[in-house]
Parts: structure tokens; C-alpha cells; sequence
């Protein structure tokens, strides 16, 4: 038994050695197990994780998988202990800064190998997001757009049409007040979504760069840039753009602003369209614009949340683990994890399908047609967490007294130079 | 410094009192009964602001057939059950020793040792979260039920060493004299004379663990993760999606897991207060 799977080994190797490419199209040989821990435990990524499973397995009728599926939460905990022991061969986590500790740790495999293949070659737009220091460390499988979600009927009812520019914005805002109702429905009471407001102002404000920077810790919190965003923000707080009381609402709690009229639109991830639509919120009635410009000088950027596979450096199957990554973004499995019966998110692949529904479409095309300046992680995953917690509260406390600006600003600087210290 | 009985209040006191008794009692229930209600809407009622109004439709078939037959729930209950009994038998069984121990034999250090069985009531079990996660963890026992079960039993038998010892101090110590007397074995007296007597304070002790162990849910999030050995207080929420609370889900979830201590009271009523007065009048 040993022995025939030591030449099976052989086999492999020379395989692999020959023709690096023959994984992708399933043929390879691949033998002994393959240990995946995944935090996709939410029922329809579950069935997903385990229908990728099922049909990678089918692929290599000689590979004993063996998938472990732990609750999302528990896992952000857990991944601490089971990656440095009792290794798996694949495990899931997040893009860019959340990946940050683990590969400084050296806990994840460098993999810029696999990225170096042809089949990789359509995943361009997340690259990014999955490199640090110049390699890359695991590949995405799924994102979705963020973006000003609104009522297609209200702006019709008043005349506005979808806003090109940050003064566009604010008059439709005006006009909307105007009629009675609010702009923008939020709730931040879990914080996060103050998160997103700022992503996105200051984005547009500063660039995607001087995002990557400030939460990267490399820009203080008093630096001028910071103050533009949040005067930016001021003038749609002064003018009553947000719905009253949002700091007792949490983010489903806000919906209902939006479903009755009472506000006109909502800056949100493309999980929103969901429970909007169950709610009677139709294609008339609802629809997509990208946050306008504010600067024109700095290019548009997008907060696109990213979730990924990685190999971690204790793994003992690599070789099978490296096949399965490029299993998961391969085009044909890109579109199908993706479409509306399954994750109902974007593929990261831009040779996949994306399916007939018009958010993920119109989110499709413009993460990869109209996002020059970068995709964004979100502002509560490209900061560390501490420091992400401290600002956000921040935001909240802006949005609710924006006179107390410089004392917030003088709170965060201090905190970001105990936490970058 | 109590109030006076209401029998002997004046006529218009008693009429107030009966009209305002039943408004309280309302809004007393008020999240008990949104809950209820909440258990039987359909979700989009959350994404419409119909909190407090008549359900949209009703889905008392539709959520409650999840909650047991597309979820974990089911797996979640026999969790509690195997985290619930395996404590309750195990505290009932050492403290009734223990109580036969301090409360009928005099020796040096009694007071001692009874006096740390009830301090260790006193020491805020939050602040114990750090050491006991680090304990179980170092002993294998982290993740798993009999790690929750030790350590419910070893926490919760200072309560009961109080409780049994006080009853059977109580007891008439002429039955054990006289039992001593016939020349019966020390652990005859306690299986035949003692423990017999002490059925009523067995049967409420048992009941106020079995409500306490079931609805506990700092040491459930501290001391398990995962399905296969989380109880029912601590997995409740695997109804939120990644995105989503599920709060018609997470409703007639929280009915299904709070109906056995329920019916714990209200089967074992009468044991169920003697438990709580029990020491209490002398």
C-alpha cells in the first residue's frame, strides 16, 4: 500500500513537472487526502462548498476528501488554533488585510505560482486584493458590489435621474427632502455601515490609494484629506440627507425606510436586493447607480468584499490543494457557485457568466469596466480590527454630532498610533 | 414595611388594583407575546416594518418546519438534553453526599469547608471565563459535552451543598441516633433513613438545576463552537444568514427551546417554589 502510493507520488510529480497545466482540466491524478476546513455554514454556501466538493471529488476518484464546515463566527476564533496545529490543506478566509497577520505570520502558503497558470488569467480584477508584498497567498472565489441602491419610482415621480457627480447628488438629495421624504435610510447601530459611507466618501474624495494608506496606517487621522471627506459627509448631514434615529437601527432595521417611501435610497452591499425584493420592491421600483465622483481628479474605486481560499504552510497535500483552488475559480465553476440559486454574487472570473439579474449584472460590469482606481475591501477589512472598531464608531458619533469633529479625529489619531505602533 | 393584603384595602383600591393588574400583566408579556407573534410571520415583514401589526400572512407551518426539520435545531435540543440531565444527576448525587457529610458529622474543619462551598457561590463567574476556557481546552474537554457537564457539576454543587446540608440539618437528628443505635452502617443511614426524607428537596433541587443548566448561555458560548456540541440557548442564532437575522426563524426557535423549561414549571410547580423558599423560613 505504501509503496503504490509512493509511485502514484512519482507519477504525480513527473506529472506535475511535464505539464503544470494538466490539473485544470481534471485529468491529473491525484491521490491521498485533502483536508478542507471552510466557514461557509450559512445554508446556501454550504450547499455550494459541498457541491464543489462533490464534483472536484468526481474529478479525482482517487483523492479522499474530507470537508469540515464550522460556523462563520467560530471560525474567525478557531482558524487562530488550527493553523499552526492540526493543519488542513484549504481553508477559507478574507482578502487583503484580513489575510495581513497569517501571511506575516507565515501561515499561508505563497501561491503565486498558481497565479502564474493560464486559467488564472481572467481573475485580473481581484488580484490585488489577494497580493501583499508582491505574491499572491489564495484566491477569491466570490464578491459583490456595493452601491447607492434607490427607488426608481420616487426619482421619477420628482423628475432626477441617476446622479454623475457629487453636486448631481446632493440637488436630487435637496428635491427629495424637498418632497417630503429622506435621502438615504441607514442604521448604524452595529457601526459597519457608517463604514461604508465613509469608504466611499472618502474614496472619492482622496482616491483608492490614500484609502489603502490611512487604513494601512501610513496616513494620521488629522491629515487634511481626512478632514475633506468628512466636510464632504457634513454637508449631507446638515441638510438632513439620513433618516433620523439611526443609531437604534440595524441594517435590516433600516429597511423598512426604504420599502415605504419614507427614504429614497440606501448605500449598500448587493445582499440588500434581496430581502428588498421579497418585501414588493420590484425592478421598477428598484434600482443600481455607482457612488458618482466627487473629485475628478482621482479615479472611481469600489468597496467589493472578497471572500477566499488559502493553503495553509502546514498543509500536507499541496499539490491536491492547488488543484482545488484553480478548481474554484475556473470559469465554468465561477459561473455556477455564483448565479442566483447559489451564492446569487459576483464570479470572480471575468470568463465567467454572470446571471440574468440586473444588479449582479450591472455590479459585474461596473467592478470590471468602471473601477479603475481599485477594488476596496471594505473599511472594517482593510483596517485591523481594532482600529476599524475605534473608527467606526467615530463615524457614528460624526453622523450624530458632526461638531465634535476634531475631538473624534484627535481620538482616532491617538488610537492609530498605539494600534500601528 | 409589606404592603397590605388587597382583601383588606378599601373597595376603590380593589377595583383599581384589578383593573391595572391586567395592564401590567400585558405589557409585563409584551416581548414574550412579539416574540410568539413574531414566530408565526413570514420574513418579509421585518423588511416592511411590520413589527408590531397583524402578520402579513401566517407561516406558523412554514417556519415552524424549518426550525425542526431543516435546521440543526433538533440536534441543538439533544445537546441541551445530554448537557441538562448528565448535570442534574450529578449535582443531586454529589451534593446529597455532601450535605449527609456536613450536615450530620462533626468534625474540625465542618464550618470550614462549608463556609467555602457557599463562598464559592459568591465569586462572579464571569471573571472565572479565561482560566476554565484555558483549563478545558488544556484537558481536552473544549468543544465537547462532557467538558460543559463537568464543569456545570462542579460549579453548581456549592449552591447545592448549601441547599442539602441546611435541609438535612433540619432533619430530627433522633432518626440517625437511633438508626446508630440498631447498629446500622453509615452509608445504610444515608440510603435508607436520610435520603428517603430528603426526596422533596431532591425533587426541587433537581428542577432548579434542570431550569438553570438549560437556559445558561455564557458558559455555552464560552466553552463549545460547533454543532455537535453546542446547546439549543448558544445555537439559536445559527438561523442568521451570513447578511441576515432570521428573526422569524430565531422566534419560533426560542419558543421551541424555551417549552421544556416551561413545562418543567409548570409540572413540578409545587417543587419549584419549595425550592426557592427552601432555607429561606426556618
Amino acid at each position: 500500500m505504501v509503496l503504490k502510493s509512493k509511485s502514484i507520488l512519482a507519477t504525480l510529480a513527473t506529472t506535475v513537472a511535464l505539464t503544470t497545466g494538466a490539473f485544470a482540466d481534471g485529468h491529473a491524478k491525484l491521490s491521498g487526502d485533502l483536508t478542507i476546513f471552510s466557514d461557509m455554514s450559512n445554508p446556501a454556501p454550504r450547499a455550494v462548498m459541498e457541491g464543489m466538493v462533490e464534483r472536484f471529488g468526481a474529478m479525482h476518484p482517487d483523492l479522499n476528501i474530507e470537508l469540515t464546515v464550522i460556523d462563520r463566527e467560530a471560525y474567525k476564533t478557531q482558524i487562530r488554533n488550527f493553523l499552526t496545529a492540526n493543519t488542513p490543506d484549504v481553508a477559507n478566509w478574507y482578502a487583503a488585510n484580513r489575510m495581513k497577520p497569517y501571511v506575516d505570520a507565515g501561515l499561508f502558503e505563497d501561491i503565486s505560482d498558481v497565479w502564474e497558470s493560464d486559467e488564472l488569467s481572467g481573475l485580473a480584477s481581484t488580484k490585488g486584493a489577494m497580493t501583499l508584498d508582491g505574491k499572491q497567498w489564495g484566491v477569491p472565489y466570490t464578491y459583490y458590489q456595493w452601491g447607492v441602491y434607490y427607488r426608481a419610482d420616487i426619482y421619477k415621480e420628482l423628475g432626477l435621474n441617476e446622479p454623475a457627480s457629487f453636486d448631481e447628488m446632493k440637488s436630487n438629495c435637496q428635491a427629495i427632502i424637498d418632497s417630503g421624504r429622506k435621502c438615504y435610510t441607514i442604521g448604524t447601530k452595529f457601526l459597519w455601515t457608517a463604514g461604508g459611507w465613509f469608504d466611499y466618501l472618502n474614496m472619492r474624495t482622496n482616491g483608492y490609494d490614500y484609502h489603502a494608506k490611512l487604513t494601512g496606517g501610513e496616513i494620521p487621522w488629522t491629515d487634511d484629506g481626512v478632514k475633506a471627506t468628512f466636510a464632504n459627509w457634513r454637508e449631507l448631514i446638515d441638510m438632513g440627507a439620513f433618516i433620523d434615529n439611526h443609531t437604534a437601527y440595524s441594517w435590516q432595521e433600516s429597511l423598512p425606510f426604504i420599502v415605504s417611501g419614507d427614504a429614497a435610497a440606501i448605500l449598500k452591499g448587493n445582499f440588500a436586493v434581496p430581502p428588498l425584493r421579497e418585501a414588493g420592491l420590484d425592478d421598477s421600483k428598484l434600482d443600481f447607480y455607482q457612488f458618482p465622483a466627487i473629485n475628478a481628479d482621482v479615479e472611481l474605486a469600489e468597496d467589493a468584499p472578497t471572500d477566499t481560499f488559502h493553503i495553509p504552510s502546514g498543509a500536507k497535500n499541496k499539490e491536491a490543494a492547488k488543484a482545488f483552488l484553480k478548481f474554484v475559480v475556473s470559469a465554468e465553476n465561477q459561473t455556477l457557485i455564483n448565479n442566483g440559486d447559489n451564492l446569487g454574487q459576483l464570479p470572480v472570473n471575468a470568463n465567467s457568466s454572470v446571471d440574468d439579474d440586473k444588479f449582479l449584472q450591472e455590479g459585474f460590469a461596473m467592478l470590471s469596466s468602471n473601477s479603475p482606481g481599485g477594488v476596496a475591501q471594505f473599511f472594517d477589512r482593510d483596517a485591523p480590527a481594532e482600529m476599524a472598531k475605534v473608527a467606526m464608531e467615530g463615524f457614528q458619533e460624526f453622523m450624530v454630532k458632526p461638531d465634535n469633529l476634531d475631538k473624534i479625529l484627535d481620538r482616532l489619531d491617538r488610537a492609530a498610533k498605539r494600534i500601528y505602533k | 414595611m409589606f404592603p397590605t393584603p388587597i382583601d383588606k384595602t378599601s373597595r376603590s383600591w380593589q377595583l383599581s388594583y384589578q383593573a391595572l393588574l391586567p395592564v401590567a400583566l400585558i405589557f409585563w408579556l409584551l416581548p414574550l407575546l412579539a416574540v410568539a407573534v413574531f414566530s408565526i410571520k413570514p420574513d418579509t415583514d421585518f423588511t416592511t416594518g411590520n413589527y408590531w401589526g397583524f402578520p402579513s400572512s401566517f407561516e406558523f407551518v412554514a417556519n415552524y418546519g424549518k426550525v425542526f426539520f431543516a435546521s440543526d435545531m433538533p440536534r441543538y435540543m439533544l445537546n441541551s438534553l445530554l448537557i441538562t440531565v448528565p448535570t442534574m444527576i450529578g449535582c443531586v448525587v454529589l451534593s446529597s453526599m455532601t450535605g449527609f457529610a456536613l450536615g450530620v458529622y462533626k468534625f474540625r474543619s465542618n464550618l470550614w469547608i462549608f463556609f467555602m462551598f457557599v463562598a464559592g457561590n459568591f465569586v462572579p463567574f464571569q471573571i472565572l471565563m479565561v482560566p476554565v476556557r484555558d483549563l478545558t481546552l488544556d484537558m481536552g474537554l473544549y468543544n465537547t459535552i462532557p467538558g460543559l457537564v463537568l464543569f456545570h457539576i462542579a460549579f453548581q454543587t456549592g449552591f447545592c451543598t448549601l441547599f442539602m446540608r441546611n435541609f438535612i440539618r433540619a432533619l430530627p437528628f433522633d432518626l440517625i441516633e437511633v438508626a446508630r443505635v440498631e447498629g446500622v452502617a453509615e452509608w445504610r443511614i444515608f440510603w435508607y433513613v436520610v435520603l428517603p426524607l430528603m426526596k422533596p428537596a431532591l425533587a426541587a433541587m433537581a428542577v432548579l438545576i434542570f431550569t438553570f443548566i438549560w437556559n445558561d448561555f455564557f458558559w455555552a458560548v464560552v466553552l463549545t463552537q460547533g454543532v455537535e456540541s453546542q446547546p439549543v440557548t448558544a445555537g439559536i442564532t445559527s438561523f442568521n444568514a451570513q447578511f441576515r437575522a432570521a428573526y422569524h426563524l430565531m422566534s419560533a426557535g426560542s419558543i421551541v427551546a424555551a417549552l421544556p423549561p416551561v413545562a418543567m414549571f409548570f409540572l413540578m410547580q409545587k417543587h419549584f417554589i419549595a425550592g426557592l423558599t427552601l432555607g429561606a423560613v426556618k
